[in-house]
């Protein structure tokens, strides 16, 4: 179930299940979806805390919120106001890049790291694109990319509510507002990963047509303590295509 | 009075056959299909197109799109800097400056200002958002749009007025510490400002600063924005006359009926082929309203733009002239019948006093492009005045500045 919980005077919604080590979940530009099986099959073995982020769910978005920094520091404050110690902190794509922004902050609360298909750095030349354009490709091509069975993905919009469209198309624009430009990325990130000490492993889904394997590759270069790995049969969202793989890799990377 | 603002979006047709079967004609369509020989002759057959509308009495409008097949213009000040050179007396309409997509608004100032002096106060200041697939050519970004547009807006009519700078300007999307613009414009303090837009709340907007409020190519978009401004300025204590609304419209002059049909056919060539763009550009995110995004999501069906009067949809890649006519998307036919179709269309949405001319659109041929315009500016033009005879001139009450 979710509660709501007011944080730098921004209202985020948190959804919270389970007991144990705190993992703290950061969800990407789809947004949080609560009944998917990745955050039940997380929940058996942690106190899994996933907010939605704010312009996401029932977060408020603020005017005064309009970039990444502004959510690091929320992140912080949120950790903070929970009084997190040896917590373990996850990011999926979008998500992924947040808490690496928040990690080469302050690390101090944070035990342990997952980056499931991290965007957030640019490594290479400036003609060359490592992060795929989701909003220059069309939809079918998007799908492909983002799922290894699109099948897995599909949402059947008009069936939704007003209220859960709105949702959509708040989060939608909170993407944009946060990814569009520079593309998904801070170019000064990259230069800061040496300050993540926490112990951190590069998941990818092999079938992930918005990053490649030598993008993990360079995240795993830049950050002094990394390893990756590999998920069969998912995209860019390996949690939810395969959640029961995701949470061992999880938990065997992260003890409970 | 009926002001008429002549426009050509100067289009690169011999591309489109190329750039239907491409599936885009915007933004991701390769320039391998423009030969630069042919847009030479075609830039410069246009602007003779322009020089003629002046010596027949017509104003003049120009725009901008970019990436594109259907508008070879990227920059507005270029062509009106070239345009008012060649003419002596029309109003120079840049409709517009795409604010919230140019990184430095004061330089949009300073062409602005330069243009009015260069052409001796003829400028009308067009300040639009831009169509939804200009984002991608600008890479701006979508969310917030209309508040950069605001802050954009603000900066721009501060900078042309301001005689005793320079002042200093720390906004959320701008800043400088010393914004002095040279030349200052001949219209103080600043040039009539107009906007665009499809929305009622665009017609409010505009309501509420006094600009001019300009809508296009469907009466079932115009009559409701109308009515939004003319209400809004009476909320804030002033008349809203025509002289402060504007409609676009595809137009053809023959004569003979069947003439006049065949021209305005071809300009809707324009109509036909303007929408057609690989989709995840016609609507980055935060670039409409929620509720329209929802809308939608709801109906993925409906996505018709133009409508008739009986908000029947229109579907503007296999309508007919007729159906163009019907939902006032053209009007065309001998000077009599182009003029009663103005003047319906005029009644039924409560008035105007800029008619926009849309009259080349891609297709149509010079010799047919200039009978259009002289057809239009000898028979037409005169009889359009009787339309606003007895009209207010507005002194608009602009609402509190901040």
């Amino acid at each position: 179930m979710s509660a709501t919980k007011l944080i730098a005077g921004i209202e985020l919604e948190i959804e919270e299940r389970g007991s144990g080590r705190p993992l703290l979940f950061l969800h990407g530009g789809d947004g949080l979806q609560p009944e998917r099986p990745w955050l039940v099959a997380l929940a058996k073995h942690y106190r899994v805390i996933a907010p939605h982020h704010p312009g996401w769910g029932g977060s408020s978005l603020p005017k005064w919120v309009g970039s990444v920094d502004d959510l690091a520091y929320l992140y912080l404050d949120l950790a903070a106001s929970l009084d997190l110690s040896d917590a373990v902190i996850v990011g999926n794509s979008f998500g992924g890049w947040l808490a690496a922004e928040v990690l080469v902050r302050d690390a101090s609360r944070f035990g342990a790291c997952v980056l499931a298909a991290p965007l957030g750095c640019k490594f290479e030349e400036r003609t060359k694109r490592e992060i795929l354009d989701m909003h220059s490709v069309d939809s079918q091509r998007l799908m492909t990319a983002l799922w290894a069975d699109p099948a897995r993905g599909v949402i059947d919009y008009p069936a939704k509510s007003m209220d859960e469209l709105t949702q959509v198309v708040q989060g939608r624009e909170a993407f944009a507002l946060f990814g569009w430009k520079p593309y998904m990325h801070n170019p000064r990130l990259r230069n800061w990963l040496h300050r993540i000490a926490t112990p951190t492993l590069v998941v990818r889904g092999e079938q992930d047509g918005v990053i490649g394997q030598n993008y993990v590759q360079h995240w795993c270069d830049r950050l002094p303590n990394a390893s990756s790995a590999n998920i069969a049969d998912a995209g860019h969202f390996p949690h939810w295509e395969q959640p029961a793989a995701f949470t061992k890799l999880v938990a065997d990377f992260a003890a409970p | 009075m009926m002001r008429v603002f002549y426009f050509s979006e100067m289009a690169y047709d011999p591309a489109w056959d190329a750039g239907m079967e491409h599936g885009s004609m915007r933004v991701n369509f390769p320039s391998s299909n423009f030969d630069p020989q042919t847009g030479h002759k075609l830039l410069n057959r246009f602007l003779d197109e322009y020089k003629l509308c002046d010596e027949v009495g017509l104003d003049i409008m120009v725009n901008e799109h970019h990436s594109t097949a259907t508008c070879m213009t990227v920059s507005v000040p270029m062509a009106l800097s070239v345009i008012a050179r060649e003419t002596k007396n029309c109003r120079l309409l840049s409709l517009g400056s795409p604010i919230a997509n140019r990184p430095d608004p004061v330089r949009v100032a300073e062409e602005m200002a330069w243009l009015d002096v260069l052409s001796g106060g003829r400028l009308e200041m067009g300040l639009v958002k831009g169509a939804p697939y200009e984002i991608a050519p600008a890479n701006s970004q979508p969310a917030r749009i209309m508040d950069r547009y605001w802050e954009a807006h603000d900066l721009v009519l501060k900078a042309l007025s301001t005689t005793d700078g320079p002042f200093n300007w720390e906004g959320e999307y701008y800043q400088y510490r010393n914004v002095n613009v040279w030349p200052r414009p001949v219209q103080q303090p600043a040039p009539p400002v107009w906007m665009t837009g499809l929305s009622a709340s665009t017609g409010r907007a505009a309501a509420e600063r006094g600009h001019i409020a300009a809508t296009l190519i469907s009466g079932s978009i115009a009559k409701p924005m109308f009515e939004a401004y003319r209400t809004r300025a009476n909320e804030l204590g002033w008349e809203a006359g025509p002289d402060r609304l504007a409609y676009a419209a595809m137009i053809g002059v023959g004569r003979t009926s069947e003439e006049g049909r065949r021209r305005a056919d071809q300009i809707c060539g324009y109509v036909r082929t303007s929408p057609v763009v690989y989709e995840p550009f016609t609507n980055p995110p935060g670039y409409n309203t929620t509720p329209a995004n929802v809308f939608g999501l709801k109906n993925p069906a409906k996505r018709a733009f133009v409508s008739d009067r009986q908000g029947n949809p229109v579907n503007h890649l296999t309508a007919s002239i007729e159906d163009f006519m019907a939902s006032d998307t053209a009007f065309a036919g001998t000077p009599d019948e182009v003029f009663e179709q103005i003047k319906s269309f005029h009644e039924w949405c409560g008035g105007f006093g800029n008619l926009l001319f849309f009259g080349q659109g891609g297709v149509l041929n010079h010799e047919d492009t200039c009978d259009n315009i002289r057809l239009f500016a000898e028979e037409v033009m005169p009889r359009l005045q009787e339309l606003n005879k007895g009209a207010p001139v507005s002194v608009p009450r602009v609402a509190a500045a901040e």
